[in-house]
């Protein structure tokens, strides 16, 4: 049974039609990514997925239960964790206090009992204070633990988010572009730490992500989103040399954009992996924008 | 004592590094503290009385502190919860001329203290979905709406003439029931730190800076804000069932609308003022703001200008909470409690350090609204 399941899942915004009909799916151990130009739907997808957009149309299957129409604390308490694409945690407290929040779920007392401070309500906060800290020493960051979040980097800031929504212990981690604001060395870290995440905590995840090595380097699926609907799928060396795909990236019509200019492969390939290229983007879009209208 | 002090600033444990020699330090400088607190208001009863009136507001503070400071909620109409504690102890006790027995006013003050939480879910359900300036006026139309419907009602404030609410024979001098008001605050600062220290705490602290996160943490952002409004009701209840016995009385007159605003207003600018989310600057601010009138009052007596002071005594408390408003807001935003913090850290058993980092952090995040979208 696959972990989730996503059928059909269409949200429209006014006249825009935001996610068109997308089918996705993620299997037990699996690490899938999500691609796609600027605009193309991939975090309104996740929205949807985790509750926080009501789609118009479609089912999120979540290991055989249908989860379309929960709130997303519900999801998250069933196991779908997430992150936000420009960091989301809670800026006024320190790091450690960010990590205490998002083992919420777990805290394993009721709220009122909560407020009577009994010895329970003390074990459990001991509890999660040493769960805290061993996240903390698995991503490296034991000598920020007490540093408020408005003195870090965002790099830190951004595997610290990781390392939160590890802590709402996930079974499906979502990822909304965990590698933004990396470097290429960091961004091949955090490929590595994905990696061991899986091999130790058994996770499965979707990840959104527009860094091509790291996508070449851990998933193993690959669905690519152009204007909401789904442009192409397949393992990541299949979707990077796709015409379409690259076609996508860098504007302009396939295939026959690509033979006219009679760029070869191989070529095509590097310019999609290189951010460099983005500018370049802009005006191809702008094209392809009007045409659709 | 190290814990007792911990509990009361609510520091983490085990960060403490004071050794037994530090302790006797602290336990030395805490004694102004606990003279201020316990004996200076025995020298005279008129202060007696003015020191119930500040544990009153004390109370209050902190129940401002639960729903502006923690869970980010704007309320222009708790003076309507005081007012419903207060109606609903005398109107329980309802024992007439007599003093009631110790059981009927514990039955009192928990009957003000439910009824209270009951009046707060009742405003937090219509409240839930809206804020900014949409909850500000719900909640001030909330606190006209009682003052003009529910205390006018002859049935439950005596036809007009006040409903009596005498003091147990335990409690009936001034002295003995300010003790039992400083235990009142206890139990309010006791809950307040086990808010802050567990989930509930947490909880309320993630949806106020972002909604989004909070329920991708699991929490159940509309349940909690709920929870906000509950508490913070139910110990501005239990502020009114104090408030009732202290006046021995429920009258309306009290709490009439025009009042009540008045009230309301003070409530929000002394939590300003003793910094969002910091006890220790909330209760002291509250303190403040419950004795301006008495203190300017002995201060015009002492230097002649006691006439003068009576002919303006109307603004010239207002013209100081509004300065002091502006002092905050411009110049230091994490209010008195970031002025006190270095001392409450000290007496938590910290080293002594005039910086610091997460104070100033939490009071910028305040400041400036959280901006992260999904």
């Amino acid at each position: 049974m696959s972990v989730l399941e996503v059928r059909n899942l269409t949200i429209r915004f006014g006249g825009l039609t935001a996610v068109d009909g997308l089918n996705l799916t993620v299997n037990e151990w699996e690490i899938v990514g999500l691609m796609g130009p600027n605009g193309a739907g991939k975090t309104t997808a996740f929205n949807c997925i985790t509750g926080f957009y009501k789609a118009d149309e479609g089912t999120v299957v979540y290991r055989g239960r249908d989860v379309t129409k929960l709130p997303p604390h519900r999801k998250a308490a069933l196991g779908i964790g997430r992150t936000f694409q420009n960091v989301g945690m809670v800026k006024s407290e320190t790091v450690l206090e960010n990590l205490l929040t998002a083992q919420h779920i777990k805290a394993g007392y009721g709220a009122l009992t909560a407020l009577t401070g009994v010895g329970a309500v003390r074990q459990r906060e001991r509890d999660l204070h040493a769960h805290a800290d061993a996240i903390l020493e698995l991503l490296g960051l034991t000598e920020v633990r007490n540093r408020p979040l408005g003195s870090l980097s965002y790099g830190t800031l951004k595997l610290l988010e990781l390392g939160c929504a590890l802590a709402t212990d996930p079974d499906l981690l979502l990822l909304d572009e965990p590698s933004s604001g990396m470097g290429p060395e960091e961004a091949h870290e955090l490929g590595d730490r994905l990696l061991a995440l899986r091999k130790e905590l058994g996770v499965t995840m979707l990840l959104i992500e527009h860094h091509v090595p790291l996508v070449a380097a851990v998933c193993d699926y690959v669905y690519v989103l152009n204007f909401g609907k789904l442009l192409a799928e397949g393992d990541p060396d299949h979707v990077r040399s796709h015409p379409e795909v690259v076609a996508a990236y860098l504007g302009g019509e396939a295939p026959e954009a690509l033979a006219e200019t009679e760029v070869p492969a191989e070529q095509a390939e590097v310019a999609v992996a290189t951010p460099a290229a983005a500018p370049t983007r802009s005006g191809g879009r702008g094209r392809r924008r009007k045409e659709s209208a | 004592m190290s814990a007792d002090t911990q509990l009361l600033t609510g520091y983490d444990a085990g960060a403490a590094r004071a050794r037994f020699g530090g302790w006797l330090a602290r336990a030395a400088a805490s004694l102004p503290v606990l003279w201020l607190v316990l004996l200076l208001p025995r020298h005279a009863d008129d202060w007696t009385n003015n020191a119930i009136f500040a544990a009153i507001y004390a109370m209050v503070g902190l129940s401002m502190n639960v729903l502006v400071g923690y869970t980010g909620q704007i309320s222009l109409g708790q003076q309507a919860f005081l007012g419903i504690g207060a109606l609903t102890a005398a109107n329980v006790v309802h024992t007439g001329t007599n003093a009631p027995d110790p059981f009927t006013f514990a039955l009192g003050i928990v009957a003000a203290v439910a009824i209270s939480a009951g009046a707060a879910l009742l405003l937090g359900g219509i409240a839930l979905r809206i804020r900014g300036l949409y909850l500000a006026l719900v909640t001030l139309v909330f606190g006209a709406v009682t003052a003009d419907a529910i205390f006018t009602i002859p049935a439950l404030n005596g036809n007009d003439a006040g409903v009596s609410a005498y003091r147990p024979s335990a409690l009936q001098s001034n002295y003995s029931y300010y003790l039992f008001a400083l235990a009142m605050v206890g139990i309010c600062l006791y809950v307040d730190v086990w808010i802050r220290r567990s989930k509930v705490g947490r909880g309320l602290i993630a949806l106020r800076d972002n909604e989004l996160v909070a329920s991708a943490y699991g929490i159940n952002v509309l349940g909690y804000k709920l929870l906000g409004f509950v508490l913070s009701g139910a110990m501005a209840g239990l502020a009114g069932g104090v408030f009732a016995f202290w006046s021995q009385e429920f009258s309306d007159k009290d709490f009439t609308a025009a009042a009540g605003f008045n009230k309301a207003l003070i409530f929000v600018v002394m939590v300003v003022v003793g910094g969002l989310g910091n006890r220790a600057g909330v209760v002291a601010a509250a303190a403040f703001f419950a004795l301006i009138d008495p203190l300017l009052a002995g201060l015009a007596h002492h230097t002649g200008w006691l006439n003068y002071y009576t002919d303006h005594k109307a603004y010239i408390s207002n013209i100081i909470g509004a300065g002091l408003l502006l002092q905050t807001v411009i110049f230091n935003p994490g209010g008195l409690g970031q002025v006190l913090r270095p001392f409450t850290r000290w007496f938590a058993g910290h080293r002594f350090s005039l910086h610091d980092d997460h104070g100033d952090a939490a009071a910028a995040a305040l400041v400036g609204a959280g901006d992260v979208r999904a």
